[in-house]
């Protein structure tokens, strides 16, 4: 639920709450007063009703208000005066009505009275309708400006934080890219601003320092390997040593290679996403470097019999030369490692698109696991895993898309730029 | 020949040295910047292997020296770096050659001996190695006369084992000198067996006799009987 949503919630039931109990006070005490008005005027006419029937003996008619009434009854003895209200059935339209009475007893020469005053209250509800018909349109008066307000709420003073929140969306840890902001006016937004601005540039820091460290660490390694490599290779030509001892040597000697080039294939994922390797201006055609690439490979090529199709036009990216190299490198040796004895390989390079399809064994697990380091299909392979995962950085540090599909018996890679 | 190793790693500069006197090369080792230079401009090398990363000084500048004083000096930067700007740099400066490390002894034997073969426009530049001659420019390999017709890669295989004979080859650096970084392709190193097995074959088709021996478990060893 939306923040202003719920405040507006609870403003909603405060000021419904509020406007009620209020309506209802001043219902009260509106009606309070009216009747407390007419009492007086009840009570007035009694004087003056009194007054005439001890001293003039006529029916004082003319002193009572239009809609007001006057009975006598003649009565053995008196009783408590009352005040009350009562409905009362009006012939000439057929309705009750509400009236207030003021019954009391007078003794005029010897006979006691019972006299009877009804005041009309018709004025009284009027009022009261009023009062309760401005009540309801304040109310919806007021929701209705609370609705519009939150409205222009979120549109305009929540503009920041929403642009704030979709530039964290958007955020990229790899972009090594410090968030900031133009000065905002309402002081939270500004803070948050700055705590996000803050967050980014130690973000962007710390991921340098432990890109560099890992290229440093590295780099730093490849020297002891150069001197364990050269030791082995010297101690080859010994021809003293037996047969056993060679054989452990040439394992030591596996070993230490195999080191030696996931170490340099580590280095260069970590230059690639240090973007060490800026793109130029000027797209790199791909298509002298896919037939340069598919003759390196054509031994292989041939030893598993694969048939290879290409559809090529002299396009591609723009991106370092070296890196499309690596792209195609890794995109035609990974279609020819997956592939079958006599299987095929279609290469269509067009505007925008490189697509490498090979027919090859179904995969089992998670296609987008394919692009993670260290991912293969079998540990008895020499491959190192990262051919894919160096693909898939190269695309992605110079804004192009690699993608992974099967297509009936075809896998297929798709490297797609503006 | 004679041979001027300017490497700030000892160990390393040890081995290279050992390997080189087998081949009968004097390899003197200049363990900084400063001798570098200092043995550049005193002595005269056919080949000068530099390592662009020294203590005291940058190794693109003895190429820089080297290239103005001595133009006709062969040179293979060794580095550990494998910035492909820093190769292009390097290359462009007049270096021969770029080896990243760490590297085979034996592939830095093949480049360096390329390097002299190439740079010795005067002299001959065939190969010979007992009934086989090989002519690097025209790419062309006979024996007793009779031209053998092989492959790319066999051609490739041929002249590295030539250029290391009477060494044990390992199939690891067999594999990287042939498919370089696509090495790790060969998923086993049957594909190696197969070329060897071909070349062999021709050789022998041809009347040379079986100089090729295989070293169990380990790799192969060219060498005249």
């Amino acid at each position: 639920m939306k923040l202003l949503a719920r405040i507006l919630r609870y403003q909603i039931m405060t000021s419904l709450l509020v406007l009620f109990l209020g309506a209802g006070l001043f219902f009260v005490s509106v009606r309070y007063l009216i009747d407390d008005e007419i009492n007086k005027e009840l009570l007035n006419s009694q004087i003056k009703v009194s007054w005439q029937l001890r001293n003039i003996d006529t029916l004082p008619v003319y002193i009572l208000q239009l809609g007001d009434s006057l009975q006598l009854d003649a009565v053995r003895y008196p009783l408590r005066p009352v005040l009350r209200e009562k409905m009362l059935y009006s012939k000439a339209v057929n309705k009750f009505y509400p009236y207030r009475q003021l019954i009391f007893y007078e003794q005029v020469e010897g006979q006691w009275y019972k006299v009877t005053i009804s005041k009309l209250l018709i004025q009284r509800q009027q009022l009261m309708n009023a009062v309760v018909m401005t009540v309801t349109f304040i109310v919806a008066l007021l929701l209705i400006s609370l609705l519009v307000l939150n409205n222009v709420l979120s549109g305009r003073i929540w503009r920041p934080f929403n642009k704030t929140l979709a530039a964290l969306d958007r955020y990229q840890l790899e972009q090594h890219e410090v968030l900031s902001f133009p000065q905002e006016e309402t002081e939270e937004f500004e803070k948050l601003n700055q705590s996000v601005t803050q967050l980014t540039e130690r973000l962007a820091t710390t991921y340098q320092n432990l890109k560099e460290f890992t290229e440093n660490a590295a780099h730093e390694i490849q020297t002891p390997l150069a001197v364990i490599l050269s030791k082995i290779e010297g101690l080859f030509q010994d021809e003293t040593l037996s047969e056993s001892q060679l054989i452990a040597l040439s394992e030591i000697s596996e070993a230490a290679n195999r080191l030696s080039k996931l170490n340099q294939a580590l280095l260069l994922l970590t230059k690639i996403e240090n973007r060490q390797f800026l793109a130029g201006t000027e797209p790199v055609n791909l298509s002298p470097i896919i037939n340069r690439k598919l003759r390196d490979l054509e031994d292989l090529i041939e030893q598993r019999q694969i048939s290879i199709k290409t559809e090529l036009q002299p396009t591609g990216p723009v991106m370092h030369p070296a890196l499309a190299e690596i792209l195609v490198n890794n995109l035609l040796t990974n279609a020819i490692r997956h592939n079958l004895q006599n299987g095929s390989i279609l290469i269509v390079l067009s505007d925008g698109r490189l697509e490498v399809r090979n027919t090859g064994n179904a995969i089992s697990g998670n296609p987008e696991q394919l692009f993670e380091r260290f991912r293969k299909d079998s540990t008895q392979s020499a491959s190192l895993g990262l051919g894919l995962a160096l693909a898939k950085t190269i695309c992605q540090v110079n804004g192009q898309s690699l993608s992974y599909s099967i297509e009936n018996e075809w896998h297929v890679l798709t490297v797609t730029w503006q | 020949m004679k041979l001027l190793l300017i490497e700030d790693e000892k160990a390393l500069a040890t081995s290279i040295q050992n390997y080189f006197q087998r081949e009968n090369f004097i390899c003197e080792w200049a363990p900084d910047y400063e001798t570098g230079i200092e043995k550049i401009n005193i002595y005269r090398y056919d080949c000068v292997l530099i390592d662009i990363m020294l203590p005291d000084g940058d190794g693109l500048d003895a190429v820089r020296e080297l290239k103005r004083k001595f133009p006709e000096t062969g040179i293979i930067i060794i580095s550990a770096k494998n910035a492909l700007d820093d190769r292009i740099t390097g290359l462009n400066l007049g270096s021969d050659d770029y080896l990243t490390k760490p590297f085979h002894l034996s592939e830095l034997n093949a480049r360096v001996q390329a390097v002299i073969r190439r740079r010795n426009f005067q002299g001959n530049q065939q190969i010979t190695f007992g009934r086989i001659i090989i002519d690097p420019q025209e790419h062309s390999v006979n024996v007793d006369k009779q031209e053998v017709i092989l492959t790319r890669k066999e051609y490739d295989l041929l002249v590295y084992l030539i250029a290391n004979k009477n060494r044990v080859l390992t199939k690891e650096s067999i594999a990287e000198h042939l498919w370089g970084d696509d090495a790790d392709l060969m998923d086993n190193f049957d594909f190696i067996y197969t070329h060897i097995k071909n070349l062999r074959k021709k050789l022998m088709d041809k009347g040379a006799p079986d100089y090729l021996k295989s070293i169990y478990g380990v790799g192969y060893k060219f060498s005249e009987l």
